[in-house]
């Protein structure tokens, strides 16, 4: 997938096993597409309330709809498509954004802990979120989000076993 | 299949103390207390002060039941290597802390807490935040004690010194002479070329407006003498009063920076670094090497044409709540002196390594930016002339004078821009106006980055990001051909891990050391076996099998003191064929906690 296709990293280390890139679950789609969709409905009736408020009839703000149906509809789809890690040897890599993107390599000697959580419609669809912390400043928190609970939990322990022992800072 | 976190805190996952329910409704009571006052005593007027206990209440109970919950489900467990905490009402939290990552346990007691012997557990890691990365609040005093023990005796022996303040108990030498002094004539020049003379000149024009109202005679005389001879010319009035407040913010910066930096030294001697200065408030302070992350050189532009810079030494938050940042500075050095500042914090860093450039099409891409901001500060312009707004719309047509501008400055920045990576070091530099070089040393390093926002992948140019644990900060290099990010990244994660293992492997070395150097002392042992620890050290580097190494330094250090004895610390660095040294490393692991455990009732 676009940013972890990393020739470099084949040519320079070819002793190295290359450890498959996961995916997220997909009803991370769908998880994201609620948490948007319910996120625009507040929007949509702010502005309701507000073209009320200033003698304009609320109808207006459903001209936001469309935009919001293709957002919903739109830019999940392509979030999870662009989200891609990988456990390597060495250091857990995390690429992510369809717009805007981001490939961090978190190595495994500067994990200090790692958390599983789960917000209320997380846990209802069974996903979670695992998030990795290094001693970093801007950058230290890393997120896998949208895994079956059960490989968030093994990811998790995964990490913590992993982590090393250096002092870190 | 549920994890083994996970069945680890189902089964033996221990609740909190109960009467941490009581503390939750001290705290919800406390935060109704006032509607409850301002209602109950008929302070307020009207329906809404009498409703409010009402609400008060109706808020009370849901956060009543919400504590409850909260108390319920929350677990925490201490299995042999891990710290477990399950928390969340409707979002769930589950953290695992690997006990050799504590940095600080510290058992807190408010007066209420005394009287009812319970307590307030607070584990801090080296994580990022100000607050602690486990909070019990609050379990039984007995209980929050014996986890301390449990927790601390975990910690590493060779714990990084900062946190233990066991730096200070090194013998005080005689005093090396410092790396940097400022004469009065350097802290003068640092004053006049700061960049606070412009902000305090505008300040000034600010206070003009109340000028009138200043019982100030200075003000006035100045303002006379003025109005008297330039009355007639209100430009020339007004360019006067530039030039005036521009010289007096000048001046006061001057002033300043004396009585700030006066006899401004830092002086590197012991593995820490000691910053003395000031005129009135003498600040003194010493920080530990090992805490800086990185050391920033800026450049303003006053600075730059006379030869000048500053550096800014980052750090990381040693003790608990200390946030870290620019913890020790220079105001001021000449440019061709940074390097053996440089080297006197990191001592093999080469700071004059020239930079390579970033990506030319980094050019283009600054050149568009600037352009469109100008074009946003120009289209108000035109408004104005459309609605025949005056001066502005007079202005409109004369500010295509400034469209070569985004071109110069992108040339400007693109120029700013570089990079290099001296042995063991990166370097990042930017910056238009005030020119900012990091220096990073590889073993500092926390997380990587590769960024690309659309218009740069539009140019194939990404941003590589290196964090490290110095507060709010980090360094970047924007805008390489993705191709060299890429392997800019590959090459820094490699680097990264080699510099773990150099430090495993350091600290197999000194451990090993220093248990024969302990056992030493008890029995004649031939001193051959550290020299056997030393040369195995190097070879497990440079196969790089830093993990097996680290596993079992770890197995080895952490372990209780009264289990049987048959560590396997020596297996990959040292022969393990001697008892002795098992036995030393128990007797490191013990003292270890034992050093530890004073430091953290603070």
């Amino acid at each position: 997938m676009t940013l972890l296709d990393d020739d470099v990293q084949a040519d320079l280390a070819p002793a190295e096993p290359q450890a498959p890139d996961e995916r997220l679950d997909p009803r991370v789609e769908l998880l994201w597409q609620v948490n948007a969709a319910l996120g625009w409905i507040v929007w949509i009736s702010l502005a309701a309330v507000a073209l009320f408020v200033f003698d304009r009839s609320p109808a207006w703000a459903s001209l936001m709809a469309p935009v919001a149906a293709t957002y919903v509809m739109q830019v999940p789809t392509r979030r999870y498509r662009h989200f891609v890690f990988r456990v390597g040897p060495a250091d857990v890599r995390v690429a992510h954004g369809w717009l805007w993107r981001t490939e961090s390599v978190v190595l495994h000697s500067r994990i200090q802990h790692v958390d599983t959580r789960q917000g209320p419609v997380e846990r209802m669809m069974g996903l979670a979120t695992v998030v990795i912390f290094t001693a970093g400043s801007v950058g230290a928190m890393v997120a896998i989000p949208g895994l079956a609970t059960a490989r968030a939990e093994a990811l998790r322990d995964e990490l913590v076993r992993l982590s090393g022992t250096d002092d870190a800072v | 299949m549920p994890s083994e976190a996970a069945v680890a805190l189902d089964e033996g996952g221990r609740r909190l103390h109960p009467l941490t329910l009581g503390f939750s409704a001290i705290t919800i009571a406390r935060q109704m207390v006032w509607p409850a006052l301002v209602g109950g005593f008929g302070l307020g007027d009207g329906q809404i002060a009498r409703m409010l206990p009402i609400f008060a209440a109706a808020l009370a109970v849901p956060a009543l039941i919400g504590a409850t919950l909260t108390y319920t489900l929350y677990r925490w467990r201490l299995t042999g290597d891990e710290l477990l905490l399950r928390s969340g009402v409707l979002s769930r939290r589950n953290r695992v802390i690997p006990l050799a990552r504590v940095q600080n346990v510290e058992v807190r007691q408010n007066v209420l807490h005394r009287v009812l012997g319970v307590a307030e557990l607070r584990v801090e890691t080296a994580g990022a935040g100000t607050e602690a990365e486990a909070v019990l609040s609050v379990l039984g005093l007995a209980e929050a004690q014996a986890a301390r023990v449990r927790l601390l005796a975990h910690r590493r022996a060779s714990a990084p010194a900062a946190v233990d303040g066991e730096a200070a108990d090194t013998v005080e030498r005689p005093a090396a002479p410092p790396l940097a002094r400022l004469s009065t004539g350097d802290v003068l020049r640092a004053g006049a070329t700061a960049n606070e003379a412009g902000v305090i000149a505008a300040a000034l024009a600010g206070l003009l407006q109340f000028a009138d109202d200043l019982p100030l005679p200075f003000f006035e005389q100045v303002g006379d003498a003025v109005m008297g001879r330039a009355a007639e010319s209100w430009l020339a009035f007004g360019i006067g009063l530039v030039i005036l407040f521009l010289v007096l913010g000048w001046l006061i910066s001057i002033a300043g920076a004396v009585v700030r930096y006066h006899g401004f030294t830092l002086a590197v001697e012991g593995g820490e670094m000691r910053k003395r200065y000031g005129l009135l408030t003498v600040h003194e302070a010493s920080v530990p090497l090992e805490r800086v992350q990185a050391i920033r050189v800026e450049e303003s532009l006053p600075r730059r044409l006379l030869g000048l810079a500053s550096l800014s030494i980052e750090t990381a938050g040693g003790t608990p709540g200390q946030r870290g940042g620019a913890e020790a500075f220079v105001p001021i050095a000449r440019r061709a002196e940074v390097g053996r500042l440089v080297r006197g914090i990191f001592g093999d860093a080469d700071a004059d390594t020239p930079l390579q450039p970033v990506h030319p099409a980094a050019r283009r891409r600054l050149a568009f930016g600037y352009l469109v901001r100008l074009l946003i500060v120009w289209a108000p312009f035109w408004v104005a002339r459309w609605l025949d707004v005056q001066p502005a719309g007079m202005l409109a047509p004369w500010m295509a004078l400034l469209l070569p501008l985004p071109w110069l400055a992108a040339g400007w920045a693109y120029r700013a821009r570089g990079w290099a990576l001296p042995p063991g070091y990166v370097m990042a530099r930017s910056g238009v106006l005030t020119r900012v070089t990091w220096i990073v040393p590889d073993r500092k390093l926390q997380t990587l980055h590769l960024r690309a926002t659309p218009f740069q992948r539009r140019r194939g140019l990404a941003t590589v990001v290196v964090d490290t644990a110095a507060g709010g900060r980090q360094a970047a290099i924007i805008d390489l051909g993705e191709p060299t990010a890429r392997r800019l990244l590959h090459e820094l994660t490699a680097r990264i891990r080699a510099a773990t293992q150099l430090r495993a492997a350091e600290r197999i070395a000194r451990e090993a050391e220093e248990a024969v150097a302990r056992a030493d002392a008890e029995q004649a042992v031939p001193m051959d076996a550290v020299s056997a620890a030393e040369g195995d050290a190097e070879p497990a580097l440079a196969s790089g099998s830093s993990s097996s190494v680290e596993v079992d330094v770890e197995a080895a250090v952490a372990m209780d003191p009264p289990s049987p004895v048959d560590v396997d610390l020596p297996a990959v660095a040292v022969d393990a064929s001697s008892p002795v040294q098992a036995e030393g490393a128990q007797a490191g692991s013990a003292a270890g906690s034992v050093t530890a455990g004073p430091a953290s009732t603070g």
